[in-house]
């Protein structure tokens, strides 16, 4: 056990609302848990050593919020949380119609149906959200609404604390919404954030989570889909790493005919840590599943990538592809990559693939040759499979947006 | 049709005979003690012995693995033997005359046969019954050309020298739980040594038979290919269809000096248990080979038996423009687990490895590829190519992928590929359209479907796997 | 050589042939035209005995034989041989090894001799001169990787192969260039003769240019409700199927 987990459970116990039934049940959980070190799978390649002897700190209550950086174009709706609290004033906001927004503090049925319903509870970080996400939100999409404003869920870390906050999200019956979760900071911090989506017979999400923290902000955090009867789900990630950052994707077929899509981007800068869990349950038939990560690693910098994808006996006609690539920048990066496939039916077609690319010497010296500097040379050479994934983005506000910072970050990155 | 297909697959395993002999057993039970006496029946010297009692110590505070998709009940260490010999090989005879006909009908209703006259003749066999080697073949011929091929107890009195230098360099006696017990109780096996520059004139083959009851088999096998030669040597293994399962923990090490090839085939036949999974042989083996400068070794394996089979044959490539390869199929019917694969080292320089993996899962069986491709930070140049394919007859099985790719050298190229398919009724359709009934299509398209692997078979090998699979895909067709 | 008597046969409890009767003697040319649905394909699949497609009343002898009680292969090494309208891979499968395997089948139904590897390549290699297939297509997979019309001629290669007695050639002009076609067209004419009769199944006349039929029957709604010579083949060209009314437009099964 570790110090801050002690912590974890001992701040756990005072907390006393009316998800309190909720909260007892994954605080059991985690008082059975064992604090995970390199021989538990989940945690084979990442080392928790940062969290493990950190102080409990948290966020102040009271604060003002920085500049909170717009997506230009995107003219999102913010909702933003600083310190694990809810900054934002809803009543000032005006919802459009279809779009309930409501507080984790006020007692709702939805709220407590919806909480930790479809966050497997195996993860441990999981289960310590669970416990103390205090503050959080549920979005509610009325059936048959179709939200054309872009929902944006901004989280900010405060220096030295700690931060856990929690987003359900209902995307009723032939619902169409939009969400993206901004996570940004670089200052000394941990947050949790889990956010479990619902997505409900012939609703369509379209998901974005921005992983933008980086330095020794650490970051854990999960995105939980159930897909319903051909729902369907678009959705992407671009990470950064950081001291240690951690994702856990978990999106489950549980109506037939539906369709998930899941995009990653992840860049890591010199030093950084970013590792990526995703796991796809096809539970019933006829589902798909296309996925696709890609991800460039710096100096000093590890990925890991462990994509799962499971197809249980009855899900015959089940489409899944998985697909993992990586460029490794230097010899001091290293790149884990383990795409798992777990078959038990046997109409099904079901592929994956992972590879782990190098830098071309030759024809990086070719380009500089002709006069092109080494960076633009790299980016020319390398940056295309990269690329390739934001031109996919179905937000092209967004994806102008993100390719210049993700672009001059790649060309920042040393080559060793 | 997928019926048709059920019944195509319903087995037959021929191998599963008793041969009446007698035969000195130990009690079941594992202690010191019985390690003491292991080595005393095989007369072996003080140092062997220690090294034995070493390992034990490890295995002793090892704890036996716990595998996420293996499912058996908890094996009593205690409740095996751990030496089981025909009481005719205690005077160890001189000649094929001096053997027990009995043993000798043994291999012959096996298909093979120890006289050498009719023996195929590019072969050399060592055949291991239970926890003694009966007889090597061709022993004269291969010496000729400077090869040691001989049973491993033997080289333990005969090459020290060279026992001592390789054994345990490759697979280390607390390198996992079975290698370390294997390590304390091995009985026999084969030992070769191929000198410098020679290439070995005749393949060399053992063939392994668990004959006694509730008694494991430990072999211990070690090959050294000296710079610039070449072996290929072939491994085969049966077992009577008895209703207990019985445990074999063998370790196999390679060692491949620069320049050095050695190919490696296994076709793996223990019993695999019957249709509800009674009985079978549990398949646990190491085996791992270390590649020197330019050295090469090649595995192939085709593995049909056991009800469970647990091994990773794999390549240490530490020299410079070493390479590894690993070609494989996996056939899981019944209640069979297979859980398979490989692990690809690369340290050296230009490194080289490649991958072919093909699990067949019918039944309810279940079948796994586990590997582990491993770009050290220096591997400059290093490249692995991984390619699984799963082939599922029937929807009460299941195929699964769990490749870890671990990379730490930014010009190592790493690529892996999986596929799943299925046994379509369009094929089934077409074949039989075309003449051929159920069970010749089935198991046709299953050939076809390995045909990567069998093509890295030697000769003698490769009718020997394709008429293995058709045994095992062979039965009535309503 | 065939005799269909009021057959019914249904897919998935569909009920998609109802009530045909055809007869066929040896060395006879039939081909069988209709618009999609009509059953068209659904005749080859219950001849060859498809699994799945059930035939609820009716019978069908070939040469004497009843045809609906022998399994898929059995009609094969009778005789019969469907020329499929989109042949599957085999992955891994040499055509030449699955050809080998069939020809000695049925071979030796027939009571004959296994060929010998020397001489099964001959013959091999002259089935694939008379339809221009490049000898590398007896190495490679059964139809894998090949394209639409190399698979069509792969079929025929192979029925020049086996020698059967009759053959169904299920839409085999289907996506054929004119070239192609008429490829296909001289293997099928170079095995007319006395002792063979043929089904040439085909939704467009362009086919019966290359093959004369002895007789055109038109299948509609799982019957056929025209038969007639050569001349008819060309006047559904002229005038298409709309005769026949709604009931010929439903879709295939």
């Amino acid at each position: 056990m570790s110090q801050w987990l002690e912590q974890v459970i001992e701040r756990a116990e005072k907390v006393s609302d009316h998800l309190s039934a909720k909260r007892g049940e994954a605080l059991s959980l985690l008082r059975q848990q064992r604090w995970p070190n390199r021989r538990v799978e989940a945690w084979k390649y990442t080392s928790l050593t940062p969290i493990e002897q950190l102080t409990l700190v948290e966020g102040a209550t009271n604060q003002k919020i920085a500049d909170i950086p717009a997506i230009p174009g995107v003219n999102s709706l913010d909702l933003v949380f600083c310190g694990g609290r809810l900054v934002t004033d809803l009543s000032g906001l005006s919802l459009p119609k279809g779009l309930n927004i409501l507080p984790l503090s006020q007692a709702q049925q939805q709220t407590l149906s919806l909480f930790a319903s479809i966050k497997p509870k195996q993860h441990l970080f999981g289960l310590v959200n669970d416990v103390l996400a205090i503050d959080g939100l549920l979005l509610d999409i009325e059936a048959g609404a179709d939200i054309t404003q872009p929902i944006r869920i901004v989280y900010l870390s405060q220096k030295d604390s700690e931060s856990h906050n929690r987003l359900l999200v209902r995307v009723g019956e032939g619902a169409k919404v939009c969400v993206i979760e901004h996570a940004l900071g670089a200052q000394s911090s941990l947050a949790t954030e889990f956010a479990e989506y619902k997505i409900e017979k012939n609703a369509q999400l379209e998901h974005y989570r921005l992983n933008l923290r980086s330095g020794k902000a650490l970051d854990v955090g999960g995105n939980h889909f159930f897909l319903d009867e051909k729902a369907q789900l678009n959705s992407s990630l671009v990470a950064f790493g950081s001291d240690l950052s951690r994702l856990d994707v978990d999106i489950v077929h549980g109506g037939e005919h539906a369709n998930a899509k899941f995009n990653a981007i992840y860049l890591l800068g010199t030093g950084e840590t970013f590792d990526l869990h995703s796991c796809v349950e096809h539970a019933v038939a006829h589902g798909t599943t296309e996925e696709n990560a890609r991800g460039i690693i710096g100096d000093r910098a590890k990925a890991v990538f462990n994509g799962r994808i499971h197809i249980h006996r009855h899900a015959q006609k089940t489409l899944a592809e998985l697909n993992n690539r990586n460029l490794l920048l230097s010899r001091r990066g290293q790149v884990n990559t383990k795409p798992e496939l777990e078959i038990y039916a046997d109409d099904v077609k079901c592929a994956h693939g992972a590879t782990v690319a190098e830098i071309e010497e030759k024809a990086l010296y070719y380009l500089r040759s002709r006069g092109i500097s080494r960076s633009q040379a790299l980016v020319m050479l390398n940056y295309g499979f990269i690329q390739e994934l934001i031109d996919e983005l179905p937000n092209q506000a967004l994806a102008d947006w993100l390719a210049p910072m993700l672009r001059s970050r790649f060309e920042q990155m040393e080559v060793k | 049709m997928s019926e048709q297909i059920e019944k195509a697959l319903s087995r037959k395993y021929e191998a599963g005979f008793v041969s009446e002999i007698e035969s000195e057993t130990f009690a079941a039970g594992l202690d010191e003690d019985v390690i003491r006496r292991i080595s005393a029946m095989k007369q072996e010297p003080q140092w062997m012995l220690e090294w034995r009692l070493k390992a034990y110590e490890s295995w002793l505070k090892m704890e036996e693995p716990e595998w996420a998709h293996l499912h058996y009940p908890k094996i009593d260490y205690q409740a095996i033997s751990y030496y089981s010999a025909p009481k005719s090989m205690k005077d160890k005879p001189k000649s094929l005359d001096e053997v027990d006909p009995e043993l000798l009908r043994t291999y012959e209703k096996l298909g093979i046969p120890l006289y050498e006259q009719q023996m195929l003749a590019g072969i050399a066999v060592d055949a291991v019954f239970d926890s003694v080697s009966v007889v090597t073949t061709f022993r004269e011929k291969l010496e000729e050309a400077g090869v040691i091929f001989c049973p491993i107890s033997e080289a333990v009195h005969k090459y020290p020298d060279l026992v001592k230098k390789y054994l345990g360099t490759v697979v280390p006696r607390s390198d996992n739980y079975f290698a370390a017990l294997n390590s304390a109780v091995f009985t026999d096996g084969s030992f070769v040594y191929i000198p410098k520059g020679v290439r070995c004139p005749m393949e060399l083959s053992t063939y392994f038979r668990i004959n006694e009851q509730n008694t494991g088999q430990f072999e211990r096998t070690l090959i050294i290919a000296d710079e610039g030669s070449h072996v290929s040597y072939l491994e085969g293994c049966t077992a009577p269809q008895r209703d207990e399962n019985q445990l074999h923990a063998a370790v196999v090490e390679l060692v491949a000096l620069d320049n050095a090839k050695i190919k490696y085939s296994t076709v793996q036949n223990w019993y695999p248990g019957d249709e509800n999974g009674k009985g079978g042989i549990y398949n646990f083996v190491t085996k791992r080979g270390i590649c020197h400068t330019k050295a090469h070794i090649s595995w192939t394996q085709v593995e049909t038996g056991s009800a469970i089979t647990w091994k990773y044959p794999s390549c240490i490539l530490k020299g410079d423009n070493s390479v590894g390869e690993f070609y494989s199929v996996a056939l899981a019917r019944g209640r069979q687990q297979a859980d398979t694969g490989t692990k690809m080292i690369h340290l050296g320089k230009n490194t080289k490895s490649t991958i072919i993996s093909k699990g067949i899962s019918a039944g309810h069986a279940n079948n796994a590829y586990r590997g582990l491709v491993q770009m050290g930070p220096n591997s400059d140049g290093a490249r692995n190519f991984t390619q699984c394919d799963s082939l599922l007859i029937g929807d009460q099985c299941g195929a699964h992928t769990f490749p870890y790719i671990e990379s730490r050298n930014p010009s190592a190229i790493v690529e892996h590929e999986a596929t799943t398919s299925k046994v379509s009724d369009e094929q089934l359709f077409l074949c039989q359209q075309r003449g051929l009934d159920a069970e010749k299509a089935v198991s046709m398209i299953v050939n076809g479907f390995c045909k990567e692997v069998f093509k890295e078979l030697p000769m003698e090998f490769a009718v020997e796997a394709g008429k293995l699979l058709e045994i095992s895909l062979e039965g009535s067709v309503g | 050589m065939l005799k269909i008597s009021n057959l019914h046969a249904s897919v998935e409890e569909k009920n998609i042939l109802k009530g045909l009767d055809l007869e066929i003697r040896p060395g006879e040319v039939h081909a069988i035209m209709g618009p999609n649905g009509a059953g068209k394909s659904t005749l080859g699949y219950v001849l060859s005995g498809r699994e799945g497609y059930e035939v609820t009343e009716g019978s069908v002898e070939m040469q004497g034989q009843n045809l609906l009680d022998l399994e898929t292969e059995e009609r094969a090494r009778a005789g019969l041989f469907l020329a499929f309208q989109y042949p599957v891979e085999i992955p891994g499968v040499s055509n030449m090894e699955f050809m080998k395997e069939s020809v000695n089948a049925i071979r030796e139904a027939r009571g004959e001799e296994a060929l010998s590897a020397a001489d099964f390549l001959k013959k091999a290699k002259e089935a694939c001169k008379q339809v221009n297939l490049p000898l590398d297509f007896l190495k490679r997979g059964v139809n894998e990787g090949f394209s639409g019309g190399e698979k069509k001629r792969n079929e025929i290669m192979q029925m020049i192969l086996l020698e059967p007695k009759l053959c169904i050639l299920d839409e085999s002009d289907s996506g054929l260039d004119i070239d192609a076609l008429q490829v296909v067209a001289k293997g099928v004419n170079s095995q007319r003769s006395p002792d063979r009769s043929f089904i040439v199944v085909t939704h467009y006349q362009r086919l019966l240019d290359f093959i004369e039929p002895d007789f055109v029957h038109i299948l509609a709604d799982g019957k056929i409700v025209k038969s007639g010579d050569a001349s008819l083949a060309k006047e559904v060209e002229k005038t298409g199927y709309a005769w026949l009314g709604a009931k010929g437009e439903e879709k295939e099964a």
